[in-house]
């Protein structure tokens, strides 16, 4: 009690400032690459090691633990974190604490509630089973292996990052044969972490079930450490300079124009490095681990290509079927960021100003502040729609369904045509909804639920933003798993077979006339157990889920206390009918063609999506 | 056996993991015979230079045609092991793969990159055979791409060896472009690489007895061919080059810790050894998955044939894997799936009547479709030798229990194994069923089926 009398006590800080790399080291400190991030405050032990993350420097190449940082030393604490260093591997640590911090710290903010690592798999496995699949802590292991590698894996609990050697022959920035760690890539821990955050919303997002799953979850990941790179003030306002404001464009024009052609005619080419054209790297992911693999570019960029049909069809691995994920999206984004830049360009035209020369300071300063605002905002509206996606077998199109549904929630009057942008960047690049009518906006929105079919939820729990208390979570479970079996037909799920309810959380968000919107965003899962062939048994047999996503809006409060609360969207997978059938086959098609057929019985992980195999890189 | 009253038989040899086929005709002017690969690699039995004794007797050393599949040692070696016995021989016609075509730059360039990577793979995988059973296997299926090494019968030396590795040999008699003085066959055959769809060219012989064929493999795109893009090659290659002899250190030893400078938090819920045997655990090999990628394309690019003779129908898949399979049972990309099987495909499946299983039976290289859609009690024979490739344990295992025991109801019982019968030295397979009553065991060297 004495404590709480004393006048002068300090408040907790609310944010602890670390120093990063924007990008990574092979930048240099060129242009804003060191960065201080503001991260949220938790006190730490060394590691650093907080509450929900740690980082661990376990290196199984040399089998040995390093020295963990500690955060809370004074000298740190009064130079706002460590000065970026490649040599310091306490800087490591904290890099990768920060940025892992920061990018849940998004996530969390764009999706109205907390985030939680995996949680294991109910329905598949015992209960001991999955409570050893449950993260709680996620270890950040910055020297893992000599490897040029970085993945995401659920056994380890944690991300494993990799240092190897630089190409000898074609290293770009590097020097050749130099170590490259990817613990300072910023790109690459943005990636990794996303997929975590990810495989904690949803844990049946791992299930490689049909060709679109492993690339969406790589696609996201891009996408989400791409629209990082647009909130670096200092080097959009560069890169704006440098393309007179075409964001999207490969190149930055270099600061000198090339030499004319000599006396004998000789082509003109660069003579100082000033002359060179540099590739943007707003736009490109990765750069130093390209470069180290002699590869002379990013990893990936978001708009490799020119937008084709046929894209969707033929692009099979992973990360390339993902990268058309990544280019819809960007090409939406950069459609919008035009369309509310032009008014700026016909100002700035009409004074006589042409975007071929330098675009001036202050139309710079309001072109990045737009580029950044929009960024912010789509990175928003594609966290947001995985609140609205199937908890199972994922599909391109479910995606773009969701992106329409969520975003006409909160802003039904869409003045900037970002719904207009999405459908036809999707359309441009052959990913259309295989279960919608029509390719109009109210054709792709989610249909709302068939309210004389489901009742009313009864005595649903709302909690508060801080989400659901311990109690309060038991209680919904229950009455949500009672629901999913009482209207398990109309849910399409099979009545013979228990329904989970893997998560369930009240999402808070606001919607454009300031409104408040508190959801609870359920997710339903069912496991089936189908044979490969029926005809021949021994062959096996794998796990055909099926799923539904409920979004119930938190009713008016009625004067008899009692809430019903009415399911607004069903977002369902089916296991049975048509639907079902085509989903079997194509699921049965895709573990034959992954050589998962009569292979490992016993493997419990050979349905999961192995990061460690996909990862060419990270 | 007379030959008058035989029209059509298959003859399988016992050589181990290899495959190693003869098809002997019946025509109004005499037998004619199609050898359809010769090769042992992995578990090799040392019977391979006896059933080329045995095939020189029964043939008179004349074959019509030989079917060269894919360019693995386990459907080739023995034409350079035994090239001095082939060197008797005459031959009208040569069929390879598309892939094996030296005059087609873009086939080349690919095998030529492959060749090198298996080789960059050796070394690395051969510091870890000894000790560890997994790598053991993928040095195998990287000799089994270059052609060194590995097979008992190269160990004894005979053919052309040289300084060719075993496949550039037999490939080299093959192709009829042997090194100076180097094995040829005695007459000059004539040569054909075929792709998917081709109308391939047949032996005036094989004409006569009413020989047709359709070429279905392999697929000339390397989407289907290739499990392996570019990209991955190229990781794969960084791969290579860390496992150098040099070690990566990235920080001195005075950076070295023990476990309990870190908060036991930060280990939850695991203790710190078991954390660190966890991040062990889940190490990729890159060298291991590099390997099996090498060894999946070239089986990918097994010549498939279909040949139909008095009114009988075999097919002969080679080692095809599913992009060589997807491409005839679905029309090209894998994706396209789920419209279903080709009618064509279907039809074609459906009155198949003796199936060459693909792969030694391995799990991935018999698509369930591709089974289902056999005609129900057609024969089929299965070249295999257990114990070389993967771990029951694992459902790794070739052959793939589950499914021989698949095709063993398909074909109602009348699916043979090479390993069914004993040969002087090297017993049958233990606890398989006995051979079923319409295959004819010959001596202790291979198994005969008469149509």
């Amino acid at each position: 009690m004495k404590a709480a009398l004393r006048p002068n006590r300090i408040a907790l800080p609310t944010t602890r400032p670390l120093k990063v790399y924007a990008f990574d080291p092979s930048r240099g400190r060129y242009l804003g690459n060191v960065m201080t991030l503001t991260v949220p405050y938790e006190r730490v032990q060394a590691g650093p090691t907080g509450a929900r993350i740690a980082v661990v420097d376990y290196d199984a190449t040399n089998r040995c633990f390093y020295d963990p940082v500690n955060l809370e030393d004074t000298r740190i604490l009064l130079q706002g974190g460590l000065d970026p260093s490649e040599s310091d591997l306490h800087f490591h640590q904290q890099m990768l604490y920060a940025v892992v911090m920061e990018t849940v710290q998004h996530f969390e903010s764009a999706l109205g509630r907390h985030i939680h690592w995996r949680r294991g798999d109910r329905l598949a496995k015992s209960r001991k089973e999955a409570q050893e699949e449950d993260i709680w802590v996620l270890k950040l292991y910055p020297h893992a292996m000599a490897q040029a590698n970085a993945f995401y894996s659920p056994q380890a609990h944690g991300i494993l990052f990799g240092y190897f050697r630089a190409s000898e022959t074609n290293p770009g920035r590097n020097l050749p044969g130099q170590t490259v760690f990817t613990c300072l890539s910023h790109d690459i821990i943005v990636h990794e972490t996303t997929h975590a955050v990810i495989d904690g919303m949803r844990t049946y997002f791992t299930d490689p079930t049909n060709i679109d799953v492993p690339a969406f979850h790589e696609g996201f990941a891009d996408l989400a450490a791409l629209f990082r790179h647009f909130s670096h003030k200092e080097v959009l306002i560069d890169a704006i300079g440098k393309t007179g404001g075409r964001l999207f464009d490969t190149y930055l024009q270099p600061a000198v124009t090339k030499s004319a052609s000599g006396p004998g005619g000789e082509p003109p080419g660069p003579s100082i490095q000033a002359q060179i054209a540099q590739r943007n790297p707003l736009v490109e992911m990765a750069r130093q681990f390209g470069d180290a693999a002699g590869r002379n570019a990013g990893l990936r960029s978001a708009l490799g290509t020119p937008p084709d049909p046929k894209d969707y069809a033929e692009k099979e691995e992973p990360h390339d079927r993902g990268s058309v994920l990544v280019a819809a999206v960007f090409d939406a984004y950069f459609t919008v960021y035009l369309k509310r830049t032009g008014n700026l360009f016909q100002l700035y035209r009409a004074g006589g100003g042409s975007t071929r020369a330098d675009v001036p300071g202050p139309l710079a300063d309001l072109l990045a502040a737009e580029a950044s605002r929009t960024a912010e905002e789509f990175f928003s509206i594609c966290v947001r729609a995985l609140d609205y996606c199937p908890p199972v077998d994922i599909r391109f199109g479910d995606y773009l369904r969701a992106i329409i549904t969520a975003h006409s929630d909160l802003h039904p009057t869409d003045e900037d045509g970002i719904r207009e942008a999405f459908m036809q960047a999707f359309r441009l690049r052959g990913i259309v909804p295989e279960d919608a009518e029509f390719f109009s906006e109210d054709a792709l929105c989610w249909p709302t639920a068939p309210q004389g079919l489901l009742p009313p939820v009864e005595g649903l729990l709302f909690g508060d933003a801080n989400d659901l208390t311990r109690d309060e979570a038991n209680v919904d479970g229950n009455i949500l798993r009672d629901y999913a079996r009482k209207n398990a037909r109309v849910l399409g799920f099979d009545p013979g077979l228990p329904v989970d309810a893997p998560s369930f959380h009240p999402v808070f968000r606001v919607d454009q006339n300031g409104r408040l919107h508190i959801d609870m965003v359920v997710e339903l899962a069912q496991t089936r157990e189908v044979p490969f062939e029926k005809s021949a048994p021994e062959l096996g047999r794998f796990p055909l889920r099926g799923g539904a996503t409920l979004v119930i809006p938190r009713p008016r409060p009625r004067d008899d206390g009692r809430s019903l609360a009415h399911v607004r969207y069903l977002i369902a997978k089916h296991l049975h009918g048509a639907e079902g059938e085509l989903r079997t086959a194509r699921q049965r098609e895709f573990y034959e063609r992954s050589g998962l057929i009569a292979s490992d019985p016993r493997g419990k992980m050979r349905f999961q999506i192995d990061f460690a195999v996909l990862h060419r890189g990270f | 056996m007379t030959p008058s009253n035989v029209k059509l038989r298959v003859r399988m040899y016992r050589v181990g993991f290899g495959d190693f086929f003869l098809i002997s005709l019946a025509t109004p002017k005499g037998r004619r015979h199609i050898l359809v690969d010769c090769g042992v690699h992995a578990g090799d039995l040392g019977s391979i230079s006896d059933g080329v004794a045995d095939l020189a007797k029964e043939t008179g050393s004349h074959l019509s045609l030989i079917i060269v599949t894919h360019r693995h040692a386990d459907h080739i070696s023995g034409f350079a092991t035994c090239a001095k016995q082939f060197q008797d021989f005459t031959v009208d016609a040569i069929w390879m793969s598309w892939w094996d075509d030296p005059a087609n730059a873009k086939a080349t360039a690919f095998q030529a990159s492959l060749t090198a990577l298996a080789r960059k793979l050796e070394p690395h995988l051969a510091l870890r055979a000894a000790a560890d059973d997994d790598a053991r296997q993928a040095l195998a299926m990287v000799h089994n791409v270059t052609g060194q090494d590995g097979s008992l019968a190269a160990a004894k030396g005979g053919g052309a060896g040289g300084r060719l590795g075993s496949n550039d040999a037999a490939l080299a008699l093959l192709r009829g472009a042997p090194p100076s003085g180097g094995p040829r066959f005695k007459s000059t055959p004539v040569r054909h690489y075929y792709k998917a769809g081709d109308p391939p060219e047949l032996p005036p012989d094989l004409v006569d007895a009413g020989l047709a064929v359709r070429v279905l493999g392999p697929p000339t795109d390397p989407k289907l061919v290739a499990q392996m893009s570019s990209a991955v090659e190229e990781y794969l290659s960084m791969a290579g080059e860390e496992a150098e002899a040099r070690p990566l250190i990235p920080f001195g030893d005075r950076w070295r810790v023990p476990a309990d400078a870190y908060d036991r938090h930060a280990f939850y819920p695991f203790s710190a050894k078991e954390l660190a045997q966890l991040v062990q655990a889940v190490q990729p090999d890159a060298l291991l998955a590099a390997a099996r990628k090498a060894d999946n394309t070239i089986n990918n690019q097994s010549l498939v044939v279909h040949l139909t003779v008095g009114g009988k129908n075999l097919l002969f898949v080679g080692d095809a894997q599913w992009g060589n399979w997807a491409n005839f049972l679905f029309g090209g990309t894998a994706t396209s799936r789920a419209s279903g099987l080709l009618s064509e495909s279907k039809r074609l499946l459906g009155a198949v009547d003796f199936y060459k299983v693909g792969h030694h039976g391995s799990t991935n290289a018999t698509p369930i479709d591709a089974v289902k859609a056999l005609r129900d009690g057609c024969v089929a024979m299965c070249s295999t030798q257990p114990g070389c490739y993967g771990q029951a344990a694992k459902g790794t295992e070739v052959p793939r229990g589950p499914l021989l025991d698949a095709l063993r109801t398909k074909t109602k019982g009348a699916l043979a194994r090479s390993d069914q019968i004993a040969l002087s030295h090297s017993p049958a397979t233990r606890g398989l069923p006995s051979l079923a009553p319409i295959f004819s065991p010959g001596g202790a060297l291979y198994i005969d089926y008469e149509f």
